[in-house]
């Protein structure tokens, strides 16, 4: 599997003024879900900005699929086949959930402006496709949000808020998916729920490997196949939940003690 | 099959109702237009809050030949029902010129989401480039308009490209500048008339036929206005295609995402650079167009007609007609432009008159006369198995 990793950072580091957010981070993720924990403010969704593009790193690189990442825009990063959501929800609320659903194809479908103005039945053959995969994905998760696929998102519940905008992630086949904190506000019921959603995307048969954010531990033992664990900004734990949750650093860094 | 036919006859009775609508306002003076607007906001209100408005739209939209048809033959009979009133038909002619502008502006203030207060800059340029190339250069009047649209999108990316960096006021504040900047700039150049404007533009012709001479039909004698008035409405029928599917198309998913969260929108994909800069180019080229048409048609143009007031009149139309809804910004181009020409009667009072219009409509219908609304794929629903089962069981019930 060594030869396989798909994402790499060597040494990638930010500051913010005088903070180190991130420091001297070597990370790797081959074909596994990964699991990335530590405490408040250590630098978990910082280094997922870093990796998406909307942060540059002020030091080291990025390394995906082989290439070299930190110069490229989110836009780019996205079409090279890395995906994300948010820690909150980042849904756009002017928009149906189909709409929401068909932006996570957008640099999937060729149609330019042009044609989408001239050549209508090209265009509309595309999103007839697009409409397909969008509630394929969704109805992986729940089949009754198909039914509301002409609904404003403002009318969804958070956990179908969060399904979709899974789904969107992963609806154009990403080959790398950052989740930030999935279960962050729901409850117990439909955190179990999530964790099911996210265990039917890592056994879809698709390649695709996952970089988890989770405060929940119990959500992180089920899911992930590795652990690394953050405290500010760096990497002081790794291993499998097991080999982590025993480690003196780590319970340091969440207990103080 | 009964029930598609009944479904076609309404509809076609909707879009009769819709034409009658804007032939009795055309005719009325300004009060009965004003009392016709009052009750249509209630009419509207009312559709909204029952749900019948849903309805109504779906029947138009899954009817669009047959109610395109209509309205079609309405223009095409309207300088007939007028019996060849030149200053009505101006009034249509003026309100389909700025219904272009609307059209294109509204894909930025519709889909990005940034107000750019400067579209009458855009309007201008291709009014001053077809008007400067076929006075001073004696230039065929529709290869002055193809180089008006051009000139209005060279304009558009070079104010553009620096100017999309801003958001939102900052944006605002800097197509503000723009337009006062364009309104000194052509009183100064006496190139291009200065404070007297551009006088003695020549007309469109067709093999050799100018479309500023009169025509007789069924022994009735009709102004040239009737020209204008089928060569401006193909235009906007031609600019209501492009924006209806520009808006279905993932691009009018796109420029709302970028309103909603440029960062998400960046992260799925979406060049933000280029997004923007489509919006306010393809804005830029439907205002160029619509330019040249006027200067075509007047025959005149001066500073006065690109001011800042006349881009607040072509962002009211946007904003109180419905952002984000073709239907609705036609409907505030057509409707401001009435009551802005029957206001001239009162000229003294005429702007306070329509800046109390504009605030008791907004107050009334904040978002609009015809708000956005989602985005339908109609043709899909029949197809999916949700769709079927959905009409089966419709079906089922009716029976």
């Amino acid at each position: 599997m060594d030869n396989l990793k798909i994402l790499k950072t060597e040494k990638v580091g930010i500051n913010f003024g005088g903070l180190k957010a991130v420091d001297s981070l070597d990370f790797e993720i081959g074909d596994e879900t990964v699991g990335l924990i530590g405490p408040n403010g250590s630098g978990k969704t910082t280094f997922l900005n870093i990796i998406s593009g909307i942060y540059k790193p002020s030091t080291g690189r990025v390394i995906f699929s082989g290439e070299e990442l930190s110069s490229f825009a989110p836009d780019e990063i996205r079409k090279k086949g890395i995906s994300r959501t948010f820690q909150t929800n980042r849904l756009c609320m002017n928009l149906s959930v189909i709409d929401n659903l068909l932006l996570g194809l957008y640099c999937e479908q060729k149609t330019n402006w042009l044609q989408a103005i001239f050549n209508r039945s090209l265009c509309m053959k595309e999103i007839d496709e697009g409409i397909d995969k969008c509630f394929q994905a969704i109805s992986g998760f729940n089949p009754e949000i198909v039914d509301r696929a002409y609904e404003l998102i403002s009318t969804i519940p958070l956990i179908d808020r969060r399904r979709i905008e899974i789904a969107r992630a992963i609806v154009g086949r990403p080959k790398l998916l950052l989740l930030d904190e999935p279960t962050a506000g729901l409850n117990k019921e439909e955190t179990h729920q999530m964790i099911e959603d996210i265990t039917k995307i890592r056994d879809s048969g698709n390649r695709i490997s996952i970089i988890i954010i989770e405060h929940d531990m119990s959500v992180i033992a089920k899911i992930s196949d590795r652990v690394a664990c953050l405290n500010a900004g760096k990497k002081i734990a790794e291993g499998t939940f097991e080999e982590v949750s025993q480690s003196e650093n780590v319970r340091m860094a969440y207990l103080g003690g | 099959m009964a029930t598609r036919l009944n479904d076609k006859i309404t509809a076609a009775l909707i879009a009769l109702g819709i034409c009658l609508l804007v032939y009795i306002s055309l005719m009325s003076p300004l009060l009965v237009v004003m009392i016709i607007v009052a009750l249509l906001v209630v009419l509207l209100t009312y559709c909204e809050k029952t749900g019948i408005m849903d309805k109504v739209l779906h029947l138009l939209g899954s009817n669009t030949i047959l109610t395109s048809v209509i309205f079609g033959l309405f223009i095409f009979l309207l300088p007939i029902i007028v019996q060849g009133n030149n200053d009505l038909l101006h009034i249509m002619i003026i309100a389909g010129i700025l219904g272009i502008v609307a059209l294109g502006l509204n894909f930025q203030i519709g889909g990005i989401g940034q107000i750019n207060f400067a579209p009458a800059v855009f309007y201008g340029v291709g009014a001053y480039t077809t008007a400067f190339l076929s006075v001073k250069l004696g230039l065929s009047p529709w290869l002055g308009t193809v180089a008006g649209a051009c000139m209005a999108i060279v304009a558009g990316v070079i104010i553009g490209l620096p100017a999309l960096k801003a958001r939102g006021y900052y944006l605002s504040l800097i197509t503000i500048a723009l337009q006062t900047i364009f309104t000194l700039m052509i009183i100064n150049i006496p190139a291009i008339g200065g404070p007297n404007g551009i006088p003695g533009i020549p007309p469109y012709q067709i093999f050799g036929y100018s479309l500023h001479s009169s025509i007789r039909v069924l022994g009735m004698r009709l102004p040239y206005q009737v020209n204008y008035l089928y060569l401006v409405y193909i235009l906007l029928a031609l600019a209501i295609v492009a924006a209806s599917r520009l808006f279905k198309s993932r691009y009018g998913i796109a420029w709302n995402a970028v309103d909603q969260d440029p960062v998400v929108a960046a992260t799925q994909g979406v060049n933000l650079t280029k997004i923007q800069l489509l919006a306010f180019c393809l804005g830029a080229a439907f205002a160029g167009v619509a330019g040249s048409l006027y200067a075509h048609y007047t025959g005149f143009i001066s500073n006065e007609n690109f001011d800042f007031s006349q881009s607040l009149i072509l962002i009211c139309m946007v904003i109180l007609g419905g952002s984000d809804n073709v239907p609705g910004v036609l409907t505030g181009a057509l409707l401001l432009t009435m009551i802005d020409q029957k206001l001239m009667d009162y000229s003294n009072l005429r702007l306070l008159m329509y800046g109390i219009v504009l605030i008791v409509m907004l107050l009334v219908r904040a978002k609009g006369l015809l708000p956005k609304r989602v985005r339908i794929y109609d043709d899909r629903d029949r197809s999916t198995g949700a769709g079927e089962a959905k009409l089966a069981a419709e079906a089922g019930g009716k029976r």
